[in-house]
């Protein structure tokens, strides 16, 4: 009997000891489980993209429009006063502005008080306000352009806590929990309600706490049991022991449910804040916050898109708890209530405007970081992204293709294209467009669309027969008469002009001018293919090229990219810059951890590299792109090429002025003929760019060894000033022609026409 | 005498008086020199690269950037950036002379004497 009782009691205590030993393993498991998946979430932070901070100095070209867009995509405010950092309010043509303090690589920026005067679309003057001191140079901080995302997060605008407005932060605590910083992640009081609830027969509901319902949102189950919510309880403390409640809370507002796009789900108020406003989280009023937070208690019911009434009651019942905290004032809350809803109509299709722009970002990043800390470590990237010239550009090419397509009925939609806007001395890349949807995250042609570069390919024929000035210069006669290339193995080439004649003897620098394929390609044979391929490469083509007799007219395809790291080149002054895309980098917490200096190397000679130049202003002045002419300044002495590709496959424009160089495609994704030529297609995209940017003329000083001689240039003899037709054109010392024409220095025409001149001056 | 320390001075390090009309790239150009002379090279390369993005052809600014490139121990760099600055000066005589002296210095620290020599002999022309 005793023995009975004693090992009654034994099984009694073996088994209490198996049920402890099993909930202290559930609770290891669930300690285990819920910090595996916490840290999953965490630290996660992507890297940040801006723009290039607008520097505003007296003698800036920049109109009020312009101003205007900037402040906008930075969340300026006007306000009545512009007394806070990041507002400001017009006085007729003066702006008076409170920068935001901001930290660059250079060390970190307080807030400026100023005021911007502006005439015919200049800075005038910049003055401070306090104390009304001149001011040099105000420089705002820089707008936040895109991310870039953890692979399984890509569509997550992830945000750190010091990013989320303090309001979003006291919204969600006055509406979903109240005690959220005195619990210890689960609030008994909140319980005693819920269970009340529960045994009375109605749902289990409420009574959760921010941590509790963080969890729910790991396990995404809308499971509703006693168990389930005893697991979330003990999860919850659990979490609280190993987490501070920042760390929870930033958790949290990156995972929150808050709408749905398709079947695209919003997640993390980040994403939220892109997807109803269209601005970076930051940047969100006290009447937005609100909302988001308002939502987070049905995001369908609440949608501010299908239900704006509900989602306004919503808002307002949230700002009104708001005050109930102590959070605002009534005076804020009655305005924040009077604000409209703001909700932008439909929401931009990506995270970033400039997807095109991070992708070459990206692409540039990858050669320095793995991919893993750029998607996590939460670097600050300072990138070229100049946001007006980007928007001229994606405006320049819709509109166009547009025009286009209903000028020759074509069906809408099928010409695309790329452009590339960049400064011509320091390879600054200002602005990428992939395609003509601009925020479409797909295929970047700017980068990835290889094409057939046609007539593009001709500078760097004319600038490697330009390197032997004994040999060639801009006034030596080509021969374009009929030239049949007999090739074994291969069909015999003939090359073609575009109107399918022949010229006989042409200047050199007027075979380029008409960008004539015959004479360019006895030159290009004579000259080599390698040496002009080589040439292709020491520009800035870091592959190697076939080299084919069509390879002198342009078969070999090159990216826009490509193209434009080439012609950078020449437009530099035959120093080769890597096109530069990033300033710099910092870590997350603002210290500078790579730059991208300012590098040069010298690859072509001066003198060459100006005698080509001077020869692709005359495609503008008197060749192929002469139409520029039409609604630009010929005092501008643009230097260009068209390119057009067999079958009108391919339309480019490559050109440059002082300071921005412009490279255009356009072409079909199918790559079937588009009925374009450089000039008709590409070149109009150029030229509404350059229209809208009123660039700077291209004035370029001479070496020391080259000269300035008048020639005739039929015979391509030494002429004179004076002398009917004559040309002066740019020599190296030494190459220009020693025989006189006709008409020509001490010649009896040109003595007497000259001192007719003499006269008449 | 304060003539003096002024010449000997512009020899050393300083741009030249009038490197721009602009305030804006003055006082970055002030900047970079400060930054310069307190060893702070990344950053001076950084406020000469802000005052480039404001006159892209003033070759003063480019023969600054040569010179903290010099300092920086990048010569080739240094050199290159130099002959950029060249490429864009019509005139200035005393311009161009310098940048011959910037690029013979920084052949010579890369052990290329001839190519030093050479430069030299150009820095000293008029």
């Amino acid at each position: 009997m005793a023995k009975r009782k004693v090992s009654r009691i034994k099984l009694i205590i073996v088994i209490m000891l198996v049920g402890v030993c099993a909930a202290g393993a559930y609770a290891v498991y669930l300690d285990f489980a819920v910090r595996a998946r916490f840290e999953g979430k965490r630290f996660a932070l992507p890297a940040r993209v801006y723009a290039r901070p607008l520097e505003i100095y007296p003698g800036l070209k920049l109109n009020l429009s312009e101003l205007t867009a900037e402040l906008a995509l930075l969340g300026y405010r006007q306000t009545s006063a512009a007394r806070e950092p990041g507002t400001y309010r017009w006085r007729g043509q003066s702006l008076d502005l409170v920068s935001r303090a901001f930290v660059f690589g250079d060390g970190p920026q307080a807030s400026i008080s100023c005021t911007v005067s502006f005439t015919d679309d200049r800075v005038v003057a910049l003055t401070g306000r306090d104390g009304q001191v001149a001011l040099d140079l105000v420089r705002l901080d820089p707008a936040l352009i895109g991310g870039i995302y953890p692979g399984e997060n890509e569509d997550r605008v992830l945000a750190s806590l010091s990013e989320v407005p303090e309001s979003v932060v006291d919204a969600l605590i006055a509406v979903e929990d109240r005690r959220f910083y005195s619990h210890h992640g689960i609030d008994p009081r909140g319980i005693a309600r819920a269970f009340v609830m529960t045994v009375s027969g109605k749902s289990v509901q409420g009574g959760s706490t921010l941590t509790q319902q963080l969890i729910k949102n790991f396990y995404l189950t809308a499971e509703r049991t006693m168990r389930r919510k005893l697991t979330e309880m003990v999860m919850a403390l659990l979490l609280e022991k190993h987490y501070s409640k920042e760390e929870i809370l930033e958790t949290y507002l990156n995972e929150v449910y808050l709408g749905q796009d398709g079947n695209r789900a919003i997640h993390g108020i980040g994403l939220a804040s892109v997807f109803f406003f269209d601005k970076p989280l930051p940047h969100l009023g006290l009447s937005e916050g609100a909302l988001l937070v308002g939502m987070l208690k049905g995001p369908a019911y609440f949608s501010p898109r299908k239900h704006p009434k509900r989602a306004l009651d919503r808002r307002n019942l949230v700002l009104a708890q708001m005050v109930e905290t102590g959070s605002i004032t009534e005076q804020q809350c009655r305005a924040a209530q009077a604000a409209p809803l703001g909700v932008v109509d439909r929401p931009p299709r990506g995270t970033s405007p400039y997807p095109a722009f991070l992708g070459l970002i990206h692409r540039q990043l990858r050669r320095d970081y793995r991919d893993e800390d750029l998607r996590s470590e939460g670097l600050q990237i300072f990138s070229t992204l100049d946001p007006q010239v980007q928007r001229v550009a994606e405006q320049a090419l819709q509109e166009r293709l547009t025009r286009l397509e209903k000028a020759r009925s074509l069906k809408p939609g099928l010409l695309q294209g790329a452009v590339l806007v960049t400064a011509t001395q320091d390879a600054e890349v200002k602005a990428c467009v992939g395609g003509r949807n601009p925020r479409f995250e797909g295929f970047n042609r700017a980068l990835d669309a290889r094409r057939p570069i046609g007539s593009l390919i001709k500078p760097l024929v004319y600038l490697t027969a330009l390197q032997h000035p004994s040999q060639y210069t801009l006034a030596t006669l080509l021969d374009d008469s009929p030239l049949v290339l007999k090739q074994a193995g291969t069909g015999d080439w003939a090359p073609q002009n575009y109107d399918k004649r022949f010229h006989g003897r042409v200047p050199l620098r007027m075979a380029l001018a008409h960008s004539y394929n015959v004479s360019t390609a006895r030159l290009g044979l004579a000259l080599g293919v390698a040496p002009i391929m080589a040439n292709v490469r020491q520009l800035g083509v870091e592959r190697d090229l076939p080299v084919f007799a069509s390879s002198l007219l342009g078969a070999n395809a090159l990216s826009p990219l490509e193209v434009t790291q080439v012609y950078q080149s020449i437009a530099s002054g035959g120093f080769r810059t890597p096109l530069r895309a990033i300033r710099e980098v910092l870590t997350a917490q603002g210290e500078p951890l790579q730059r991208y200096p300012l590098n040069v190397e010298q690859v072509i000679e001066p003198a060459p590299n100006y005698l080509l130049t001077s020869a692709m202003q005359a495609v503008v002045h008197e060749g192929t792109a002469q139409g520029l002419y039409n609604s630009l300044s010929p005092d501008l002495d643009i230097a260009g090429k068209t390119g057009t590709t067999d079958d009108y496959r391919d339309s480019w424009f490559a050109g440059f002025t002082g300071d921005r160089l412009g490279v255009v495609w356009i072409g079909r994704d199918d790559n079937e003929s588009t009925g374009l030529t450089g000039a008709s297609g590409a070149m109009g995209v150029w030229q509404d760019v350059m229209v809208a940017l009123d660039p700077e003329p291209l004035l370029l000083a001479a070496p020391d060894n080259v000269e300035s001689v008048w020639i005739e240039p039929a015979s391509g003899l030494l002429s004179a000033a004076g002398c009917p037709d004559a040309v002066e054109l740019p020599f190296i010392v030494g190459s220009a022609p020693t025989r006189r024409a006709a008409c020509g220095p001490s010649s009896l025409g040109g003595s007497i026409k000259n001192w007719f001149k003499g006269i008449f001056q | 005498m304060l003539l003096l320390a002024g010449c000997t001075a512009l020899r050393q390090e300083a741009p030249p008086a009038a490197a721009s009309t602009n305030a804006a790239v003055v006082a970055l150009l002030d900047k970079a020199q400060i930054q310069s002379s307190a060893g702070q090279l990344p950053e001076a390369s950084g406020s000469l690269e802000r005052a480039l993005r404001i006159e892209p052809r003033n070759p003063a600014l480019w023969q600054a950037l040569a010179r903290v490139r010099l300092e920086q121990g990048l010569y080739r760099q240094a050199e290159n950036l130099a002959a950029k600055s060249n490429s864009l000066i019509a005139g200035d005589g005393a311009l161009r002379q310098e940048n011959w002296r910037i690029i013979g210095q920084a052949r010579t620290r890369r052990g290329d004497l001839q190519g030093a020599r050479d430069a030299f002999e150009k820095a000293a022309q008029p």
